[in-house]
């Protein structure tokens, strides 16, 4: 048994919600005890949605556990009655699955009008992603039916949905992206999808799904089933959009061939940018200036779900020219498929860790200079002082912000770069502060304001226990002496921890156990500084 | 009197959270102490959802996971984990809370707590599954597993012990209060230490701060003989002089405080006008709906529905006798709900945090009730900020103006294409 504090992906039934709250006339119903209703709560306060999250909560008591009586029927009449949807949901929780009940013939005994659907997501074998996917591929499975593909060229978006990753975001730049070609939508799914937008997915002349977590099934059986050609690949920078662009033209060319319709033409680079006369995306302009220099140097750790994960190492990598110092995922479903992708960008192993300590840990041996991460290394990093970029669910209040910010297409590399110059250490600023001092940004390290108190308390806070573990292996207390100290402070703040750390590592390995001037002035000239 | 009260009691399809909700003031009021929970992924996923774990450094509580291997074990293996805790974060006290799961799979809590407790660091099995509890309801479970901690008082000790958990700064305040009206004070339950547990008594006068705490307050009535102050809770000028009053004369004081009060109500005068003849609606959240509704009708407003969870006739009989007349709900129907609120169109909705943005975007004014937990609003100090809780919505709202047009929303729900009209 293991003590968890913080998980990087949801429940299976939260997993449910997200595509019942995606999808119009559908609705969710969990046969669960009450508290199981607080992921209602993270749909309306995360997405601040004006109507009511599309999940009920049929609830449960320890009364009708000992009594044997059961609510659903009942919950399921009323959800029928109020709202009308086409299809419920009906869901157990990690408590109501113990009891083996079978709720398929209860919900059938409730005589409602809508469809029912009875999704065995079983919470100790399934998380937030394994259930989404599970999902909504039984839902295409189910209502997808043989349709007379339209006759001009069109797609179908498979994956977007609600609490996604900058998902609302990423919904509007493909669309943008399908004028610009004058490829028509067929359907965007599970996002806003009817049950009646189901049936007619395969009027589509094929499949656009970008992310392996959600679509990757459906698109897999409309392929399979109808003979749909699918795009899978994920157009997250400037270069693979541009080669996924071509290659949709290419493919929806050969079906025009095929159904003796007029080609595309892939229209001028420009056509993609928001005036229609400017550069697409600013990256790779940006990434040639003199100002970028130094950030061939740096190096960046990525860790998230499996679609980012790749996506952002190949962009900083590629388009920015940084160096990446590791990479893991949260998602162990997908580790092959990560690990495959990133085999030329990693010189070490992938991590694959559902446990954030880890990914902390590794973070700390690395000391990279940028990370992109999930939140939850977000706030490991604040504490090593190591610079993040968000790019990966779960989402938080902060994901959801106003601005258009999607992580797709030309437009994606732009915030993604944006983000990741806003995040990191300046570039010539920085030599200039290196060389002459702390251009008065030091922080007064007694000062009482609120900034620094936090920073003590996140400070005060020993890390993940493997780090304990580490500092236990070391051969004894170091010390640094006045005059190391006193040298130390010269360094400019914002690499002190870094150089600090590095030190201490140096001294610990040559069997130093007070750290002086000499010794400092040692490691780093081994260091290189 | 509060026989005659007339309390509907519907199916409780309504919204709201576990008992594991308490973990998030409990762990900070009590300093010494880590909230274990045997639980699953849900319970976890629930803690750092709406507890916002990530802002914190260092939670002491965590959740002891439940995982498949785990299911088919008779009892759960709890010994290394309880060793962690104690070598990172040192507590004096682990409360071991049930949830869920384990209480469909009957883990033996009692057993367990005790087999893994010792003199120097107990384990109380704390009862908090959202079979049973409710929000703010698993304090008195907490309450209730310290109560052997609290030292036996002498027969001749009579002092006032403050039941339920309120911040340092309101503690000084009642503190502060109780010393100026010559009341002698025993301390707190929970005080902020493990090891600072107060002494309680056949002479002890148990004063509620919170209006969840029945169950335990009728246990130290009956294990311990303390007398249970009946009162109004102290929210509100009103609740505030009651509370002291009747506090008061159970140690033969009799006090007059209705010159404060008075001036207490005239301080919040520009509240109180705007909130006259106003209707407000509770949906039913933390268990505060008795005195909060009792306070905002007093101010002046008619309280159209006061849904709450869970009523005790007898722990709430003052309240309940105040709010005579007004329509009073244990357990509420949300749909139900919805369609009364439709009907009477309250000026204001006091509701939970999934309801109350869909219930704007139906153009209501509503207000989280879960702010209501987290705010100083207690006592004479929290006077203010209670009445400007109420008016905060009104005020606003009022200031931005409606909503005028379906685009301003539309894109937001994803499973709904607003129709936008066109303009022209």
């Amino acid at each position: 048994m293991r003590l968890a504090y913080w998980m990087y992906q949801g429940t299976a039934h939260h997993g449910v919600g997200r595509i019942a709250n995606s999808l119009q006339g559908v609705h969710a119903v969990f046969h669960a005890p009450q508290g199981d209703d607080y992921i209602n709560t993270i749909f309306a306060m995360l997405e601040r949605t004006p109507d009511f999250p599309q999940m009920t909560t049929s609830v449960v008591t320890g009364r009708d556990l000992a009594q044997g009586t059961i609510l659903l029927p009942q919950t399921l009449q009323q959800v029928d009655e109020a709202l009308k949807p086409n299809l419920i949901i009906v869901s157990a929780s990690c408590s109501t699955v113990l009891l083996q009940e079978d709720l398929e013939r209860t919900a059938a005994s409730a005589g409602v009008k809508a469809d029912i659907l009875v999704y065995d997501a079983n919470p100790y074998r399934m998380e937030e992603v394994a259930a989404t996917e599970g999902l909504f591929t039984i839902l295409v499975q189910r209502y997808a039916h043989e349709h007379i593909r339209t006759p001009q060229p069109s797609v179908n978006i498979l994956g977007p949905a609600s609490l996604g990753f900058h998902a609302r975001a990423d919904l509007v730049c493909l669309r943008r992206m399908m004028a610009t070609l004058g490829v028509q939508i067929n359907v965007v799914a599970p996002w806003g999808a009817s049950l009646k937008d189901l049936e007619r997915l395969p009027a589509a002349w094929l499949n656009i799904a970008p992310y392996r977590e959600l679509g990757l099934g459906a698109a897999q059986f409309l392929e399979t089933q109808f003979g749909m050609p699918a795009l899978y690949d994920a157009p997250i920078g400037v270069k693979p959009t541009l080669a996924w662009l071509r290659q949709l033209v290419e493919m929806l060319n050969s079906l025009a061939e095929q159904f003796g319709a007029k080609a595309l033409n892939m229209p001028p680079l420009t056509a993609f940018s928001l005036d229609g006369l400017s550069a697409p995306s600013g990256v790779p302009w940006f990434a040639r200036t003199a100002d970028m220099e130094s950030f061939s140097n740096k190096k960046a750790y990525v860790f998230g779900d499996a679609t980012r994960t790749v996506g952002i190492v190949k962009f900083l990598h590629d388009e920015l020219g940084m160096k990446i110092a590791g990479a893991g995922t949260y998602l162990t479903q997908h580790k092959d498929w990560v690990r495959e992708q990133l085999a030329a960008y990693l010189s070490n192993e992938l991590l694959v860790t559902e446990e954030f300590q880890d990914v902390a840990q590794q973070i700390e041996q690395t000391m990279p200079d940028l990370v992109c991460g999930t939140h939850m290394e977000r706030h490991s990093c604040r504490k090593l002082d190591v610079p993040t970029l968000v790019i990966a669910s779960p989402t938080h209040i902060e994901d959801h912000l106003l601005s258009y910010r999607p992580m797709l297409g030309f437009d994606g590399a732009d915030v993604i770069a944006d983000g990741v110059y806003t995040s990191t250490k300046l570039g010539l600023e920085k030599h200039l502060i290196d060389l002459f001092g702390d251009a008065g940004l030091e922080y007064d390290e007694n000062a009482p304001a609120e900034a620094s108190q936090a920073r003590d308390q996140v400070e005060a806070a020993p890390s993940a226990p493997a780090s304990q573990t580490e500092k236990k292996d070391a051969a004894g207390p170091l010390v640094w002496s006045p005059d190391g100290e006193a040298m130390l402070k010269k360094i400019p703040f914002f690499v002190r921890g870094k150089v600090k750390k590095n030190t201490e590592k140096f001294a610990a390995e040559r069997g130093f156990t007070v750290i002086t001037a000499e010794v400092l002035r040692k490691a780093k000239e081994e260091l290189g500084g | 009197m509060s026989s005659q009260i007339t309390i509907i009691r519907e199916d409780g399809t309504y919204f709201g959270f576990c008992g594991l909700a308490c973990v998030g003031w409990l762990y900070q009021k009590i300093k010494d102490s880590f909230f274990l929970i045997l639980g699953t992924h849900t319970c976890a996923h629930f803690l750092q959802n709406m507890l916002g774990v990530m802002i914190f450094a260092r939670p002491r509580f965590g959740v002891a996971l439940i995982e498949e291997a785990d299911l088919s074990k008779h009892q759960p293996e709890l010994r290394d984990l309880i060793n962690e805790i104690q070598a990172d974060h040192k507590p004096s006290v682990i409360f071991l809370l049930s949830s869920c799961s384990p209480e469909v799979m009957k883990v033996e809590f009692e057993g367990l707590a005790q087999s893994l407790s010792s003199a120097e660091l107990p384990v109380l099995y704390v009862p908090a599954s959202g079979l049973e509890y409710i929000f703010s309801q698993a304090e008195d479970s907490v309450l209730q597993a310290l109560l052997p901690f609290c030292p036996q008082a002498p027969a001749d000790d009579k002092r006032v012990v403050f039941l339920g958990s309120v911040n340092d700064a309101i503690a000084d305040d009642f503190l502060q209060e109780a010393q100026e009206l010559g009341i002698p004070v025993a301390g707190f339950l929970p005080a902020d230490h493990f090891t600072n547990l107060p002494p309680i008594g056949p002479s002890t006068i148990l004063a509620p701060l919170q209006p969840y705490l029945a169950k335990v307050a009728a246990r130290l009535n009956r294990e311990r003989g303390a007398t249970v102050l009946s009162s109004l809770f102290p929210f509100g000028p009103d609740g505030t002089r009651a509370f002291w009053e009747d506090l008061a004369a159970l140690f033969g004081k009799k006090v007059d405080l209705s010159q404060r009060e008075k001036a207490a109500w005239e301080r919040i005068a520009e509240h109180t006008e705007v909130l006259r003849g106003k209707k407000v609606f509770f949906t039913a959240d933390n268990l505060m709906e008795l005195p909060l509704a009792r306070f905002v009708r007093h101010a002046g407003a008619e309280v159209v529905e006061c849904s709450t969870t869970y009523i005790n006739r007898r722990f709430h009989a003052r309240e309940l006798a105040a709010l005579e007349g007004v329509k009073l709900v244990e357990q509420p129907n949300f749909d139900r709900q919805l369609k009364d609120i439709a009907q009477i169109k309250p000026d204001l909705v006091i509701s939970t945090l999934a309801t109350t943005n869909p219930l704007i975007g139906q153009g209501f004014v509503a207000k989280w009730s879960t702010e209501f937990t987290f705010m100083q609003i207690h006592g004479w100090a929290g006077v203010g900020t209670l009445a400007g809780m109420f008016t905060r919505s009104l005020k606003r709202h009022q200031q931005l103006g409606p909503l005028d047009d379906a685009a301003w929303t539309a894109g937001l729900m994803p499973s709904k294409r607003t129709i936008v009209k066109v303009e022209g």
